[in-house]
């Protein structure tokens, strides 16, 4: 692919610029200001302010919210209410002798307090442990909490979990999304608990309404535990508030007129309308996301790897870059190239339509009257699944549709909404799916390709991938990491089963003003460090 | 419910030209009947032939155009979309779908509705109870929302959608026409037909349906409005025809977000619906003055 | 009018609501896929969690027990739980209601104002260029989409004039009236669109077959003033037939309100509904849409029994 020497290049640029631009706020030029209101636009119905039930990215929890650790700009993690990050270094995590389980110890911070003024413990870390593991509790994520097998808290600050397994990607979720305080939740029905929408966190802000439908409005704490280096109280600003505005033509609309400041993930498609708007500025922040279109094993067609190397040559990354404002950057690997287990050596399918119609005509698929192929009465067609109403997404998909249907293979749209796209997903009610994952800073790839993979709806299994999978996702040993994942990376690519397309950014409008304010690449969203975020003038 | 008035009865036996001619003189009277049929036969014309003499399908991208809309040209006569499609085609094409969906719903409508107005107003009794306590239960349902419910629980393809369409508008249809033949069924020339041995349906089809014909056509003329208004709707809330296949609901709504900077291609769509859901109108109202003329 | 009458109506409309409610079940069960379908493939969920849960909505029932568990518990006014927030279906409805009703109150308030004045001289200036243009313009707001204007609204009023806030339901903070007028104005005004162009219509015919009858004439006759005629005489009876028909739309105007509150950000029954289909949240649907259908029963019977009390020549038995 043209792109092979720029790709790294860009992505770097991206991951500078930011870390350019973080360094250079933090440095204190100039007294921060306290005080002032920043209206957020967020573009989906929050539906609960608990951080493992929401369907969605929690924007706003991660204000009020924090867990024992958090990841940063560049996706690595830093402690929050743990006093540092365990590895096997420092010594909080122990193996045991065997190699097959590992002790974690997390040492708390002695000084924090609960948006109510009680004070936060170790009791209180077991409880969120307990709490989301309760099979009665409905939550969208429960990882993490299977592989723990008990917790022990000798003193107040001092966490002890007991893993029944090697899990190097312990930190994506449990104790990261966040800590529930037990002295107001035991015992309560979490399922229909206040605490979905008045949460009691430790965060840099408080939930002083929650409106349904309209917005929600997080007003700074006062006895927040964390000072800035010079020693301000953080954080600056007095109140955060998030309205929902779900139609993408009315947030640009209230970014335009000045209602609302800042929206963090302005579809591709409009950024370009928000240029010009006064006092708004663009940036775009990396983000662990990729877009993948996804073959359904179900279907016999595709089960033939023919069509699917096919596929993969009929797609033209730069046309599809192009029709989504030139923002995203093409792949060829599920593993971003920012993240260590990288492996550059990655086979790539080269935009060649040429080939593909080669590799068809081999295949015995050969043109019907209509222009579409097909083998003893099959005819390539597809049912084609993308989330509706994403605009960039829908565009992807014509686009898509448009290339395959030069090499003769027909694409139909069957576009679904909320809860019916979800469900086509995780049970494979498509050909054809594209669409876009966010991950934490070590995602767990098993998920998505892994034949129990809960992500993975699309009856795809492969013995020797899960035998890859496994030793990847069960050693701390970075170098066996690496090999593991360099294996996982070719087979993936040799077999298909998803291609890769490119990796996402996030385009986020911000007021002028607004200082400090640095973008967080991961799935705990830009709003996971918001204390020292300050208005200027 | 008060009888509805009935036009003059066409006599079966005689040729019912003279209606006709009258109805289609007091039509032609009406300025802005005349005019909205005009602009559906000239629309009509448009989107048929239209697309056929148009260079691109309505599928077709330049790759080289994509990103942003094209602007009007001399090639693209009202630019191009952001996935480099001519809009004109588009345009043309998506009032093919639109003007088909709105045809046909309006003709399931009217076809169920007349159906069940004539079986309740013709036979009376326990069929007339079953069949308009039916109609009572499903006018009792808000539209919209059962739209809604119907299309977003079951995706309806574009033929299983226009049935939708249609079967949610035939009760004003039903009503209508069994207030008609509630009153047409003791008229003489109906009781003449009765003696001369003429059976049930016979007598419902031949001899009551052409004098109830004015008010069903009115009604299912202005359903056609309100089709195409509906698809447009459930276009815009996306559970509408699926893409790339055009319809003037998914034009504008696609088209709405680029509405400050590329107008040409928001305004034709949203001016097209306006127009012809006028023209229906007008030439509803027309027709019905036509038909059912009050003195 | 009769109490009898009014009895009558009401144990009537008990066989019509029934009716509506085992159509709108089986059209809701019918629908593939159901509410827990997302946690089916969950490993986070355990089959036993999973079969907990549908136990607790009873999805585990046939249907038509189903639907009988849920007639039952609607009887004593129990309208089951969301499955999507769990909170009671009617605390989550009535909630939502009050932002709807004020829009829907003001749309129908404006579209009065507007329609009455516009439709009676229609009718009193029959024929003139003034009748054809309103005759013209009504009929350009009933095949306007909705949608599409409001778009132009907010471009026009909040974008580049900046005089009103371009969605929402009022300013955080700020729940004074003169702020919520100025958001509720556009969403209302376009709401009120159709109905304007609708009841103007209605209001002119009205006015026109009135206008016809002799008590009028005699009146002009006594000479009375033009006005006086219109307002005192003619519009006390031309109003008559529209309050059926304007008992009927004001829950027509509620239930068309999805897209109105969709684009305005407007915190109402409509966006409830929009949430509820996004995510299958059956017990809601079912409660909206029954709601929905109570409302239009309801109005029918308030529009007859209106009818009769202001029109002393009809009655009911």
């Amino acid at each position: 692919m043209k792109t092979k020497l720029t790709r790294r290049v860009v992505l770097q640029g991206i991951l500078a610029g930011s870390t350019a631009f973080a360094t250079m706020r933090v440095l204190p030029t100039m007294a921060q200001q306290a005080g002032g209101t920043l209206n957020v636009g967020l573009t989906y119905e929050l539906d609960t302010m608990n951080t493992y039930s929401t369907g969605f990215l929690a924007d706003a929890q991660h204000t009020v919210i924090e867990g024992l650790i958090a990841p940063d700009k560049d996706a690595r993690y830093v402690p929050v209410l743990a006093k540092e990050v365990p590895t096997l270094e420092n010594g909080g995590i122990v193996l045991s002798e065997d190699g097959s389980k590992m002790t974690i110890t997390y040492h708390l911070n002695e000084n924090v307090k609960w948006h109510d003024g009680a004070p936060f413990t170790s009791a209180d870390v077991k409880f969120t442990w307990e709490a989301v593991k309760n099979p009665d509790f409905i939550a969208e994520s429960k990882d993490g909490t299977q592989d723990i097998d008990s917790i022990d808290t000798p003193d107040d600050y001092t966490v002890i979990c007991n893993y029944n397994t090697v899990k190097p990607n312990f930190a994506s979720t449990l104790f990261t999304f966040g800590i529930m305080p037990k002295h107001l939740l035991e015992g309560e029905d979490l399922n229909t608990s206040w605490y979905n929408e008045k949460p009691i966190g430790t965060g840099p802000f408080m939930v002083s309404e929650f409106v349904r439908g309209q917005y929600v409005v997080c007003d700074k704490f006062p006895e927040y535990w964390r000072k800035s280096a010079d020693g301000d109280q953080l954080p600056y600003l007095d109140r955060l508030v998030f309205r929902i505005v779900t139609d993408s033509n009315t947030l640009v609309t209230q970014l335009q007129s000045g209602e609302l400041d800042m929206a963090v993930s302005v579809p591709y498609g409009r950024a370009s309308q928000l240029e010009g708007a006064q006092g708004v500025e663009i940036i775009v922040g990396p983000q662990l996301s990729w877009g993948h279109l996804d073959f359904n094993f179900r279907n016999e067609l595709l089960a033939d790897i023919a069509v699917r190397k096919a596929v993969a040559h009929a797609i033209n990354r730069e046309t599809l870059i192009r029709v989504q404002g030139g923002f995203p950057i093409p792949i060829k690997s599920l593993v971003l190239p920012l993240f260590d287990l990288y492996d550059d050596t990655t086979p790539e399918y080269a935009y060649d339509p040429a080939a593909a119609n080669a590799m068809l005509d081999e295949a015995g698929f050969a043109r019907g009257g209509d222009g579409i192929r097909e083998k003893d009465g099959k005819r390539l067609s597809f049912a084609f699944v993308v989330q509706s109403g994403r605009a960039d997404d829908e565009n992807v998909q014509q686009v898509i549709i448009a290339q395959l249907k030069e090499i003769g293979i027909e694409a139909t749209a069957d576009n679904k909404t909320g809860v019916a796209y979800r469900e086509a997903r995780y049970s494979g009610g498509y050909d054809l799916i594209y669409g876009r994952w966010i991950t934490s800073a070590d995602p767990v790839y098993s998920t998505f390709y892994g034949s129990e993979g809960e992500n993975n709806g699309q009856g795809y299994s492969n013995p020797e991938l899960d035998a890859v999978f496994e030793r990847l996702e069960n050693t701390l040993d970075a170098d066996e990491r690496k090999a593991a994942a360099s294996e996982m990376q070719h087979i993936i690519a040799e077999d298909l089963p998803a291609i890769a397309l490119f990796q996402g950014v996030s385009v986020i409008a911000k007021p002028v003003e607004l200082k400090n304010f640095v973008p967080n690449p991961t799935n705990m969203t830009n709003f996971v460090d918001t204390k020292e975020w300050y208005l200027e003038g | 419910m008060t009888d509805a008035t009935v036009p003059g009865a066409i006599n079966p036996a005689a040729p019912p030209q003279t209606y006709w001619r009258r109805v289609l003189k007091r039509f032609l009277k009406r300025r802005l009947a005349v005019i909205g049929a005009a602009f559906l036969v000239l629309l009509g014309i448009a989107v048929t032939i239209g697309p056929m003499l148009s260079p691109y399908s309505y599928d077709y991208q330049d790759f080289d155009l994509l990103g942003m809309p094209g602007p009007m040209s001399a090639e693209h006569w009202l630019g191009t979309d952001e996935l480099g499609r001519d809009a004109l085609t588009r345009l043309l094409h998506g009032g093919r779908v639109s003007l088909a969906v709105g045809l046909a719903g309006a003709m399931i409508a009217g076809i169920v509705g007349t159906l069940v107005g004539a079986v309740s107003g013709f036979y009376r009794g326990i069929p007339d109870v079953i069949l308009m306590r039916f109609t009572d239960v499903m006018m009792s349902i808000p539209t919209l929302p059962l739209v809604l419910l119907l299309s977003g629980l079951f995706r309806p393809s574009p033929p299983l959608l226009v049935a939708i369409v249609g079967i949610l508008i035939w009760m004003g249809t039903a009503r209508l026409v069994r207030s008609q033949f509630l009153a047409l069924r003791e008229r003489e020339f109906v009781e003449a037909a009765r003696a001369l041995g003429a059976s049930g349906p016979r007598l419902m089809f031949r001899h009551i349906l052409p004098n109830a014909i004015g008010p069903i056509t009115v009604a299912s003329t202005l359903a056609v409005g309100s089709a195409i208004m509906l698809e447009s709707a459930l276009s815009f809330l996306g559970f509408g025809i699926q893409p790339p296949v055009p319809t003037w609901g998914n034009l504008l709504n696609s088209a709405s977000s680029w509405l400050s900077q590329a107008p040409w291609l928001a305004i034709p769509p949203g001016l097209l619906i306006l127009f012809t859901v006028l023209a229906v109108n007008f030439l509803g109202d027309g027709l019905r003055d036509a038909m059912e003329p009050r003195e | 009018m009769s109490l009898a009458y009014i009895v009558r109506r009401l144990l009537g409309a008990i066989p019509l609501l029934l009716g509506i409610s085992v159509i709108l079940f089986a059209i809701i069960q019918l629908a593939p896929g159901g509410p827990l379908d997302i946690y089916a493939e969950n490993p986070s969920v355990s089959k036993e969690a999973l079969a907990q849960i549908a136990a607790r909505y009873g999805l585990d029932q046939p249907v038509p027990v189903q639907y009988f568990l849920w007639l039952k518990a609607v009887l004593v006014g129990d309208w089951g739980y969301s499955i999507r927030t769990g909170r009671p279906v009617l605390d989550e409805i009535v909630y939502r209601l009050g932002p709807t009703l004020q829009l829907g109150g003001l749309a129908m308030i404006i579209s009065l104002l507007i329609a009455v004045p516009v439709g009676m001289i229609s009718a009193a200036r029959r024929g003139s260029k003034l009748d054809g243009t309103v005759t013209v313009l009504s009929f350009a707001g009933i095949s306007t989409p909705v949608f599409w204007l409001a778009l132009l609204l907010q471009l026009l009023f909040s974008v580049q004039l900046g005089w009103l806030p371009s969605a929402g339901y009022q300013s955080i903070g700020d729940g004074s009236f003169i702020d919520r007028l100025r958001h509720i104005i556009m969403p209302a005004s376009v709401l009120s669109l159709a109905t304007v162009a609708s009841w103007s219509r209605f209001i002119r015919s009205g006015m026109i077959d009135v206008l016809n009858q002799d008590y009028i004439r005699t009146a002009y006759a006594k000479g009375r003033g033009e006005k006086a005629v219109l307002f005192f005489h003619a519009l006390r009876n031309a109003m008559i037939p529209a309050v059926t028909v304007i008992a009927v739309d004001f829950v027509t105007i509620i239930s068309g309100a999805v897209i109105t509150e969709t684009v305005f950000a407007w915190p109402g029954i409509g966006r409830l509904f929009m949430e509820s289909m996004d995510g299958r949240d059956y017990p809601m649907l079912m409660g909206l849409m029954m709601m929905g259908s109570l409302a239009i029963v309801v109005a029918n019977i308030v529009a007859d029994i209106c009818y009769a009390a202001l029109d002393p020549r009809i009655r009911y038995d």
